[in-house]
């Protein structure tokens, strides 16, 4: 069984379909990468694996402890402590509390703290409270960001300020990682920054990484399997190698008639 | 851990000396009762304002129906006292009071606070008024004459003890996992769901909890002042607890206190200068918002737990 089953979900917005009877399988493990021209449903599908939105139609289960779970239907909150986390295509910090706030609060729904201990302050909670807090500064130095422990996130560097993202999303302890353009708008040796630091979290931390990008010298060298997508449907998978050499993938990006074809 | 207890010796004993000070001032008469009065609303209105900022500056919801929960507590303590004339009564009053008003916080806030910004402030005002309305309608509450003679069980020393109890807790709740998650809904709600925070079940608490001291805040103004009417609790009262909030900074529980502080201090002073007293009060908000935008303090805590800085705010 795979980690994650995406069964023939739909996305209709009123008249528009922005995702059409797209199915796709992530391993335990995996590395995959789904790419597609501007509008072509990247985001929206994201969207749907993690809970913002529920598909029109379709399935989308996924592998946790407990059994297989359903995910469509499922608040956005509830599929993150199911193991689903992710960064946003425009970075959405907690950008007025610091760095090390900002991975606490990650930390939340994994953290137990009951009302009378809180208002009690009993030693219980300095336990619970200290034990986040050396986590989270054990992580973030696992990053080479302790030295922005106390910044406020918002005033970092751009750079930064994603690689806080992408921690915060494994502070969260997640088995699957959705990462949506985490190279957009980097210099090149940012982005070799944040390849090494995504390769890290997949060898390491031993997560699941399904990533959109449009730098596809990232992409290539990165992702074990790649997902198409245009207009919605999903035109093509497979290694790197293959879907650099398929012609209607290469007409998608440059365009040209087979589109018209496909259609 | 030992910073900790350090920590919280300290703020015991500033809450101590406070009290030490007020009693033996008292004792020595140097406080008549018009001083006394305005301590003591200077009090109640830290309780109103450090529960709203809970709301607005932590959460980030802004509500303007703080009026609504403290006349429900004022009301219920109206009410029970009357019947149940003794300091048992009080107490009661008080916790039906926080009862009630938690259950209407749920009733208002489950449709409400899923608006935003200028949206849920009017909805919320909405609500308070609701609230009001009833209070003028109804016949336990004598309606729009209000109530008199309500036995004051409220003395400063309550009073005192409870904006500790209050402050405490709404402390203890900010800086936990709960205020944590709180204020991640006020940063961005959208990373804060895709964090695996239940945005709704988190601006409930706030809302609930500032709710309920609210209620607190009535209880104690009913019982001091001996007498309300629904006039008492519109939305000018809102507006006025609000004040305090922004003035002191959003976010900043010893802001609230200093606020509270100085406009009390402010309030009284202007005293005699008769109308003249609103146009200088309205004059010195504009000038602070002008000058200092995010409020006096903006965020800032006074904290005995990294640097031992000391300054004069009341207790926390």
């Amino acid at each position: 069984m795979s980690l994650l089953n995406v069964e023939h979900v739909t996305q209709q917005f009123g008249g528009l379909t922005a995702v059409d009877d797209v199915s796709m399988q992530i391993e335990k493990g995996e590395l995959i990468a789904l790419i597609g021209p501007n509008g072509a449903g990247k985001t929206t599908l994201f969207n749907m694996l993690t809970g913002v939105n529920t598909p029109t139609s379709g399935k989308i289960t996924m592998e946790t402890a407990k059994g297989t779970v359903d995910i469509a239907g499922k608040r956005t909150d509830q599929v993150a402590a199911l193991g689903m986390s992710r960064t946003f295509q425009n970075i959405r910090l907690f950008s007025e509390m610091t760095v090390l706030d900002n991975i606490k609060i990650a930390m939340t729904h994994k953290s137990h703290e009951n009302f009378i201990e809180t208002m009690l302050r009993l030693p219980s909670f300095y336990k619970t409270e200290d034990a986040i807090d050396s986590k989270s500064r054990a992580l973030l130095k696992d990053f080479n960001l302790d030295p922005y422990v106390r910044s406020t996130a918002g005033s970092l560097p751009y750079g930064l300020q994603r690689r806080v993202e992408i921690v915060r999303a494994l502070a969260t302890k997640p088995q699957l990682l959705f990462l949506d353009e985490p190279a957009a708008g980097m210099n090149p040796e940012e982005t070799a920054d944040l390849s090494a630091v995504i390769q890290r979290i997949r060898n390491e931390y031993g997560v699941t990484i399904i990533l959109i990008e449009h730098d596809m010298s990232l992409v290539m060298k990165l992702a074990q399997r790649i997902y198409v997508l245009d207009h919605g449907s999903m035109i093509a998978e497979g290694t790197p190698a293959e879907i650099s050499q398929n012609a209607e993938v290469v007409s998608a990006y440059l365009g040209g008639e087979v589109v018209a074809e496909g259609k | 851990m030992k910073r900790n207890i350090r920590s919280n010796a300290i703020w015991l004993a500033i809450m101590i000396a406070g009290f030490v000070i007020m009693d033996g001032l008292e004792a020595a008469g140097l406080i008549n009762t018009f001083i006394e009065n305005a301590i003591v609303t200077v009090g109640i209105n830290i309780i109103l304002a450090t529960g709203l900022n809970l709301i607005i500056g932590f959460a980030g919801q802004f509500s303007l129906g703080h009026a609504g929960f403290m006349a429900i507590g004022a009301y219920a303590t109206g009410i029970i006292t009357q019947q149940i004339a003794s300091p048992l009564g009080f107490w009661l009053s008080m916790g039906i009071g926080i009862i009630i008003a938690i259950i209407a916080a749920i009733i208002i806030g489950v449709p409400t606070l899923r608006l935003r910004g200028d949206y849920l402030a009017i909805a919320t005002m909405g609500a308070s008024e609701i609230i009001r309305v009833i209070i003028n309608n109804l016949k336990i509450t004598n309606g729009p004459a209000g109530m008199f003679n309500i036995p004051q069980y409220a003395t400063w020393p309550v009073v005192y003890v409870m904006v500790c109890i209050t402050t405490i807790m709404i402390a203890n709740f900010v800086h936990s996992r709960a205020g944590r998650a709180v204020m991640s809904v006020r940063e961005d709600d959208i990373a804060a769901e895709a964090m695996g925070i239940n945005t709704t079940k988190w601006k409930l608490a706030a809302f609930v909890f500032g709710a309920a001291t609210a209620a607190i805040g009535g209880t104690l103004h009913a019982s001091y002042i001996q007498t309300i009417a629904p006039g008492d609790f519109g939305i000018m009262n809102s507006i006025s607890i609000l004040i305090i909030v922004v003035l002191g900074g959003s976010g900043s529980l010893t802001g609230t206190i200093l606020a509270a502080g100085v406009l009390g201090i402010i309030d009284t002073v202007l005293q005699n200068f008769g109308t003249l007293r609103m146009v200088i009060y309205a004059l010195a908000l504009i000038l602070l918002m002008v000058f200092k935008p995010g409020g006096l303090l903006g965020r800032w805590e006074l904290s005995f737990k990294k640097v031992n800085k000391k300054k004069g705010a009341p207790a926390e």
